[in-house]
């Protein structure tokens, strides 16, 4: 049997396709806002769950999930309270993250086995047990992206005028972040805590390119997600020698100069049909 | 007729320079009326006051009967912003942003129905934008976006209209039918307030013209609003 049709190979394309399809379809929310760098923040600050969680005796996932949900939570409150800067308190989360994480991993002798696989990722050797843990944290993130979908969008498109008209707009930041937060720790093990927000906006970047809509881009960026996904993975377990994370990652950023060429020649057949 | 906004000896300045100084105002249920002034006039302050975007330094503001900082009453309100605040990162149809309007009085976690998309349709209409319902906000000119933000503002019926500048960018033989649209709302009963620095597009439809003027709302006539500015009073 080829390689690319073992047991690890088919797990791996089955959390690639649940991240590829989840990321851009929260991503273009904060992609609409400006936020993409907070799937950055999240992951950084991931980092340190991780090693907090690995110390104390958990699976990685568990203090990913836990530290980057309340981190979410604290950021969104100085950036409400005008405490921070947006970008400025994103900063102090980046490094605070990788710098606590960093030595908790040394400090517990557990860096090289358990850091470099959630920096960057190891969808190969991901288990049956943690593709349901991907799957329900990806339904859940999906799921409240499709029962809040219309008032996300309305907050995407101009938050003052949403809080003018009575939506509840912090709460909604809110729950973002936390959406965000968790996706991260979905997509920690696929292609890591470094590179998972190049899910979250590269595929966003490359479907806004072909689409009218906002729902046109959503849908273009989730083939692009799992386009990414899966190609980059194919390439790393056909070629063996190269990093799902980073396959997947520069697979996307091809996909959006594609995106981006056929974006433009659609855009001339269209003025020219005007 | 029902009192939709009350402003009771208001008080508003920005750090030490003061807008608004005992300021009083009422308005109808049916009213249609236009503020008018310079730019920093403070038109816009009011109508940010009334949607409880700014709080009062002193006295009372109630809309609809409730304070404007209430989601209940908020979302009984329509608010069309002064132009596009709206980042460009992703497309966005007309009839996307449109139907955004109507998020708030939906509810969470209600789907939009076929009911739903004929009001965003006939909103849409209303504005002269059946056309381009489809084509992404972006690539439509000043008026056109100016005109989907109007749609978005009227789409879910509110008994208050707040318009900032409402004929921004629109192309001057289509004022009139947005004037006549609004003249529509309020003889159903809709209190349209409408801050523009030029009142000529509404003089014939709307019942009052204010301007604020040494820190306090007036009401003038639509001839006395000309000779202050031909005298340099509101320039």
């Amino acid at each position: 049997m080829s390689r690319l049709f073992l047991d690890f190979a088919v797990r791996a394309y089955i959390v690639g396709v649940l991240v590829g399809v989840t990321a851009p379809t929260i991503g273009c929310f904060l992609v609409q806002r400006r936020l993409s760098l907070i799937g950055d923040g999240m992951g950084h600050l991931a980092f340190a769950g991780v090693a907090i969680g690995v110390a104390a005796g958990f699976a990685p996932v568990w203090g990913a999930l836990a530290i980057a949900v309340i981190g979410a939570l604290l950021l969104e409150w100085l950036r409400t309270r005008g405490r921070l800067a947006s970008d400025l308190s994103l900063a102090l989360v980046f490094y605070f993250g990788i710098a606590l994480g960093l030595e908790v991993l040394t400090a517990s002798g557990r860096f090289s086995g358990v850091g470099f696989a959630v920096l960057f990722g190891d969808p190969l050797s991901v288990t049956t047990g943690e593709i349901w843990l991907v799957l329900a944290l990806c339904l859940l993130v999906g799921g409240i992206v499709a029962l809040f979908y219309k008032e996300f969008l309305a907050v995407a498109l101009d938050e003052e005028t949403a809080r003018a008209s009575g939506l509840p707009v912090d709460r909604l930041n809110v729950l973002l972040v936390v959406l965000v937060a968790l996706l991260v720790a979905a997509g920690m093990r696929v292609v890591g805590l470094l590179l998972v927000a190049a899910l979250l906006v590269i595929p966003v970047a490359a479907g806004s390119r072909l689409a009218h809509s906002f729902r046109g881009a959503m849908a273009w960026s989730v083939g692009a997600g799992v386009a990414s996904s899966l190609l980059g993975l194919l390439a790393a377990v056909g070629q063996g020698d190269l990093a799902p994370g980073g396959s997947i990652v520069l697979t996307s950023i091809m996909l959006f100069f594609v995106a981006a060429a056929a974006g433009r020649r659609a855009a001339r057949l269209h003025t020219r049909r005007q | 007729m029902q009192v939709t906004v009350q402003l009771r000896d208001v008080g508003f300045g920005y750090g030490a320079v003061p807008v608004l100084d005992g300021t009083d105002l009422e308005m109808r249920a049916g009213e249609f009326a236009v503020f008018a002034g310079a730019n920093g006039s403070g038109k816009t302050t009011v109508l940010r006051l009334c949607l409880g975007l700014l709080k009062p330094d002193s006295g009372s503001v109630r809309v609809l009967g409730g304070s404007p900082s209430d989601r209940e009453v908020r979302r009984r309100i329509g608010y069309a912003p002064q132009g596009l605040r709206m980042v460009t990162s992703l497309p966005v149809s007309v009839t996307e942003v449109v139907a955004a309007g109507l998020a708030p009085t939906k509810g969470v976690l209600r789907r939009m129905d076929r009911r739903d998309w004929r009001k965003v349709d006939t909103a849409i209409e209303a504005v002269g934008l059946g056309d381009l319902s489809a084509e992404c906000l972006f690539e439509l000119s000043g008026g056109q976006q100016q005109r989907a933000i109007l749609a978005r503002a009227m789409v879910g019926d509110p008994e208050l209209l707040l318009l900032d500048e409402p004929t921004t960018g629109i192309d001057r033989s289509l004022r009139p039918t947005l004037a006549a649209e609004l003249r529509r709302r309020a003889d159903s009963g809709v209190t349209v307030v409408a801050v523009s620095h030029d009142p000529d597009d509404f003089h014939e439809v709307c019942d009052r013209i204010l301007i604020v003027d040494e820190h306090k709302v007036s009401q003038i006539t639509h001839e006395e609003f000309h000779t202050h500015i031909e005298t340099g009073g509101l320039g």
